[in-house]
């Protein structure tokens, strides 16, 4: 009796309630403020390997005394690649220890850049163009089959833990496209199955071909070249006879 | 954005650093850079190379409007709500960041900077929340100002149906600010003071564009006792006072200017009182002393006036339990005891806070009952020159002047904790003047890099002997203005009269060697308030020998600090205790007289300096209260050895009698008989063993260290806030 | 010369025809103010003490002890007995109770300890 009531009493409210005006949260995929994860605080050490410490005093050469927090980008940049893809807070504490600066420093550029991911991600980071040239030759497929392909979705990684996949702005390939950046590899002019056959590639940790998948090498038209067909011209081409020599 | 000044971030071109500072030409002056002319509004300004168009015009008079710019900070340049027209450009510029040229003619109130103005309002608006009513900062808010004044009468925004505001999570940084970060317009002014002046680096921005947050990243207390400070200066009500939140509004509130004396500096305060309670403490602006920062315990320690207060004068009755009487029987009964006292065995001990006036009241009555036992809770020596030379117990240098130091040594002081201004203005000086620092003590963090030279104090005796061989002795000796800063805690154990002579010597012996004749070196940092004041009035310091003769009748003047116990007095003596709040001392009197805090009275205090300020009263006593120096003119006539003085103008008569000094406000004598001193104590160095160690040492020890502050539930707060923060991870 | 007698006029006694009938109305006033204090002190919220109360109607009365005309005292003992109806009554208020203290003449303590114990600046 009572629950019935309830529910009766549900729906008259529901008619007679005003909604409250809301508009979507308009949110950034990352967070800006850092929270304690047991993959990502700072009782997890973060020391550079061996070989990267070298590194680290390569690139701290680079710089004159005074100056050495121009290292930054970089050491944040090769802390990131040892500790697989993303930066974790100790990490970020490390890179200010050897840089002697506030910590907070450190926060603030590893924050403001956006190749700085500051969470746990899969081995393999997938990053889909799905600008206006890329939409336009059919990015939206190639997202789904990857999507479906790595049971991941934008955003987030995959269960097995090796795919994430991030939905990103230009990368600069626009003639290839459409395109995907895997690390440090782009994948261009590619096709559903091409994506496939990337996927199933990257599950058996093989390296698949980078570059363009459908036959050219660079961005040069498929069908030879349409243009700047003729030799180089030499120096004074299209001088006025005035000029020459 | 320049978030610190270049010639910091410019390590390279200060070689000063690694070399001895005999290359600065203190002597040999630059001359004055030749002034030339630029046109504000076509009013002609004189106006030296390198002023910003900002400054030339506050010259004239034309307030610029601005948010991110401040005089203390470096420049941002960020709000953009100081472009201003300048002729012949087609672009307006950030007056607080553009330097004037020769023959610029600026125009401040344009159709371009009039639209300029009105364009970053409303941009600054797009995504602030409408929290007026809500909001703390309402009524003194600098966006709420500027928009009436230089803002658009109507809005465009019409995105509220779209994406809406943006809306940012609030940071918890401590139970002293309240941070709402929706409101904030990223003016990185409390990112620039906790860089600079705070010398926490916990504060930046994050994020970038829309996203962009301002806050400490990970979850951290700002751990400054300067900390207060950025609610002063955020100009929205991003960060606000939390003890204070939604208590009033500033129109209601009635602002009576005082001194604080929680410190032994003297900052200057306003009390914003309402409906006769002190609602807030903010800072004046004093260039001398505070500037205008105030210490977390100054600002936050005012809702400890409202608990643990004496509102009527009490006595002990047969089963030794504290009843409340009527003013009349309290003053019979200690009327009674004190002339049945026998003279000599009669003690009077002044404590932290203790104003001029009533000590003076109390030394004339204590003499006029034949004793000479006035005594200070806080000791120092009296051997050698002792009290008798003003310049032995001062901060010679004055607090301004330690900014224009080139090294500083701090002989076992926390100057960080003790006296937080103080330690901003050596700060300043590290940073504007690359002043070197170095420390004799334990391991403290005082904010800023010094030169550890160790704990013990005979490196004091090296030091002034000249038979050290650190390199601190070079750079003392060839600095042009070095400051000796001794903390007067430290002379309190046996060694301290010889730590004293040899820091006499070593300062005089650099002090003679100065061209700048004016300069004062020596500086002896007192602990409390009230010890300049009593040792000028002529209490002796220390109550060691006063109770090792075995007092029959005590009188504390708001002794608390435990100094004087019920066990170190003879069975049977007579402990009468006048202060303000019920602490140790109220908790072992035979007889209590409530008095007035310093927010209640119209006192004249004296800072570590010397300089002598009053407060003035902002709120009635509580209860039954009085003020100190009338209950002790009053008990005066109840015994019959009346008080020859009547109102206020007699008390301040009385004390220029005394030391014209205590009376000439605002005033700082110079000091002087610095050699005498040292030739009266040149017997006493004596050879020196111990180890220096400071009272406070970490941050959660500043909070509570006198009565008002340890009744004060917002400085518990903080206390644990602070203990908390130092078990996490950050 | 006429040895002049002492004027007198015959007049209409108001209640009493002689001073000791008039004294002894005046003393059942007092004695009917004196016994009503303590329910003064109940009904109304006033600070004063009993002691205070029989001091004031003692120096109410006193005020007016020199005066010898019966037909005066009478009209003050009926103006006495008006005031006293007033008060069992409930018609006078608080205030009115008060206003036998009025300060402008009880005089404010203008020596130090008076000033001190008053709490007055």
């Amino acid at each position: 009796m009572l629950s019935s009531l309830r529910t009766g009493v549900q729906g008259v409210w529901r008619a007679a309630s005003r909604s409250i005006q809301t508009s979507s949260a308009l949110q950034h995929d990352s967070l800006f403020v850092h929270r304690d994860t047991p993959e990502d605080n700072p009782d997890i050490p973060f020391e550079f390997s061996e070989a990267n410490k070298k590194r680290v005093e390569a690139l701290l050469g680079i710089y004159p005394e005074g100056h050495k927090r121009g290292a930054m980008i970089p050491l944040l940049d090769l802390a990131q690649r040892q500790a697989g893809g993303w930066l974790p807070i100790s990490a970020m504490h490390k890179v200010a220890e050897i840089l002697k600066l506030p910590r907070m420093r450190v926060y603030e550029v590893a924050t403001f850049y956006t190749m700085f991911i500051r969470r746990p991600i899969g081995k393999y980071h997938i990053q889909v163009c799905t600008t206006t040239p890329c939409w336009l030759r059919g990015s939206d497929a190639i997202l789904k089959a990857l999507t479906e392909g790595t049971q991941c979705h934008v955003g987030g990684n995959s269960p097995c833990g090796k795919f994430s996949i991030s939905e990103v702005e230009c990368l600069g390939a626009c003639v290839n496209a459409p395109m995907i950046q895997v690390n440090d590899d782009y994948y261009e002019d590619l096709s559903v199955d091409d994506t496939k056959e990337i996927i199933e590639k990257l599950k058996r940790d093989e390296k698949p071909k980078a570059g363009p998948r459908s036959g050219r090498f660079a961005s040069e038209p498929l069908g030879g070249l349409t243009s700047l067909t003729e030799e180089p011209t030499g120096p004074g081409f299209g001088l006025q006879p005035g000029l020459k020599a | 954005m320049l978030r610190q000044p270049l010639s910091r971030a410019l390590t390279l071109s200060s070689p000063v650093r690694a070399a001895p500072l005999a290359a600065r030409p203190y002597s040999a002056a630059p001359p004055p850079p030749e002034k030339f002319e630029v046109f504000i509004d076509d009013k002609p300004v004189q106006v030296a190379p390198g002023t910003t168009i900002l400054q030339a015009a506050a010259q004239v008079g034309v307030e610029i409007p601005r948010f991110c710019y401040h005089e203390r900070l470096a420049v941002a340049g960020n709000c953009r709500m100081c472009l201003v027209e300048i002729e012949k450009s087609p672009k307006p510029a950030a007056a607080c960041a553009m330097p004037v040229m020769k023959g610029m003619r600026i125009k401040t109130n344009s159709d371009l900077t009039r639209k300029a103005r009105e364009g970053v309002m409303e941009f600054l608006l797009v995504n602030h929340p409408l929290d007026c009513p809500i909001c703390d900062q309402g009524g003194e808010c600098d966006l709420q100002d500027q928009s009436m004044a230089f803002g658009s009468d109507r809005s465009r925004f019409t995105d509220i149906h779209f994406s809406g505001k943006r809306a940012v999570e609030d940071k918890d940084v401590g139970p002293l600010i309240k941070t709402i970060m929706t409101r904030c317009i990223h003016c990185t002014r409390c990112i620039r003071f906790a860089s600079e002046v705070a010398g926490v680096d916990d504060f930046g921005t994050t994020g970038r564009g829309s996203d962009m947050q301002v806050g400490t990243y990970v979850e951290k207390m700002f751990l400054s006792e300067l900390s207060g400070n950025i609610i002063d200066l955020c100009p929205v009500g991003a960060l606000t006072s939390k003890p204070y939140s939604f208590a009033a509004r500033p129109w209601e509130t009635r602002r009576i200017d005082s001194v604080d004396v929680l410190d032994p500096l003297g900052s200057n305060i306003v009390v914003a009182t309402r409906t006769n309670e002190v609602l807030r403490i903010l800072p004046r602006t004093n260039e001398e002393i505070n500037e205008e920062w105030l210490s977390d315990k100054s600002r936050f320690a005012c809702d400890g006036l409202k608990r643990q207060r004496l509102v009527t004068p009490m006595m002990k009755d047969s089963r030794g339990n504290l009843v409340p009487v009527e003013w009349e029987d309290a003053m019979v009964a200690a009327a009674r005891a004190l002339r049945d006292c026998p003279p000599g065995k009669l003690l009077a001990v002044a404590g932290d806070l203790a104003d001029a006036e009533s000590l003076v009241a109390l030394k004339d009555l204590v003499n006029r009952l034949g004793s000479e036992n006035t005594c200070t809770e806080q000791y120092f020596p009296l051997d050698g020159a002792g009290i008798d030379l003003r310049s032995s117990y001062l901060c010679n240098t004055k607090i301004a002047n330690v900014e224009d130091s080139d090294f500083v040594l701090l002989i076992g002081t926390n100057t960080r904790l003790e006296a937080p201004l103080l330690n901003a203005r050596i700060r300043k000086a590290f940073i504007h003047k690359d002043t070197d620092v170095a420390y004799i003590g334990p391991k403290v963090d005082l904010t800023y890099e010094y030169m550890h030279v160790g704990d013990s104090a005979s490196i004091v005796k090296d030091l002034a002997s000249g038979s050290s061989s650190h390199e601190v002795l070079k750079r003392l000796e060839s600095a042009q203005r070095p400051v000796v800063i001794l903390g007067a805690d430290q002379l309190k154990t046996p060694e301290g009269p010889a730590l004293l002579a040899y820091t006499q010597e070593l300062a005089l012996r650099l002090q003679d060697k100065l061209q700048d004749k004016n300069w004062k070196v020596l500086n002896v940092l007192q602990r409390t308030a009230s010890q300049v004041a009593a040792l000028d009035i002529g209490y002796q310091p220390g109550v060691g020998k006063a109770l090792a003769d075995g007092p029959q009748v005590v009188y504390l003047l708001g002794a608390d600090s435990g100094v004087v116990s019920r066990d170190q007095l003879p069975k049977g003596a007579v402990v009468i205790y006048q202060g303000h709040h019920g602490d140790a001392g109220a908790a072992m009197a035979d007889i209590v007289l409530p008095g007035a805090a310093y927010t209640e009275k119209r006192a004249t205090y004296v800072n570590a300096e010397g300089r002598a300020q009053q407060t003035l009263v902002a709120v009635t006593p509580p209860g039954k209260a009085r003020e100190d120096w009338k209950i002790l003119r009053a008990l005066s006539e109840v015994i019959g050895e009346r008080l020859p003085y009547d109102n206020l103008d007699e008390v301040r008569d009385r004390l220029s009698q005394i030391s014209p000094a205590l009376v000439t406000y605002g005033d700082v004598q110079a000091n002087n008989y610095f050699a005498q001193a040292r030739t009266l104590a040149q017997s006493l160095q004596k050879p020196v063993s111990g180890k220096l160690d400071v009272k406070l040492k970490q941050l959660e020890d500043f909070f509570m260290t006198d009565t008002i502050s340890r009744a004060s539930p917002t400085m518990a707060k903080c206390v644990q806030a602070v203990i908390k923060q130092k078990q996490s991870k950050y | 010369m006429v040895v002049g007698r002492a004027a007198t006029k015959a007049v209409r006694p108001l209640l009493s025809k002689e001073f000791c009938e008039a004294r002894r109305r005046a003393i059942g006033l007092y004695r009917a103010f004196y016994r009503y204090i303590p329910y003064i002190l109940t009904f109304y919220d006033i600070t004063k003490n009993e002691e205070d109360m029989r001091w004031k109607l003692r120096e109410y009365f006193y005020k007016n002890a020199c005066i010898t005309d019966v037909r005066v005292i009478d009209l003050l003992v009926i103006k006495g007995y008006c005031e006293l109806k007033e008060v069992t009554n409930q018609w006078q208020q608080k205030g009115h109770m008060m206003r036998h203290w009025s300060p402008t003449i009880e005089r404010k303590p203008t020596d130090f300890l008076g000033k001190f114990y008053a709490g007055i600046d």
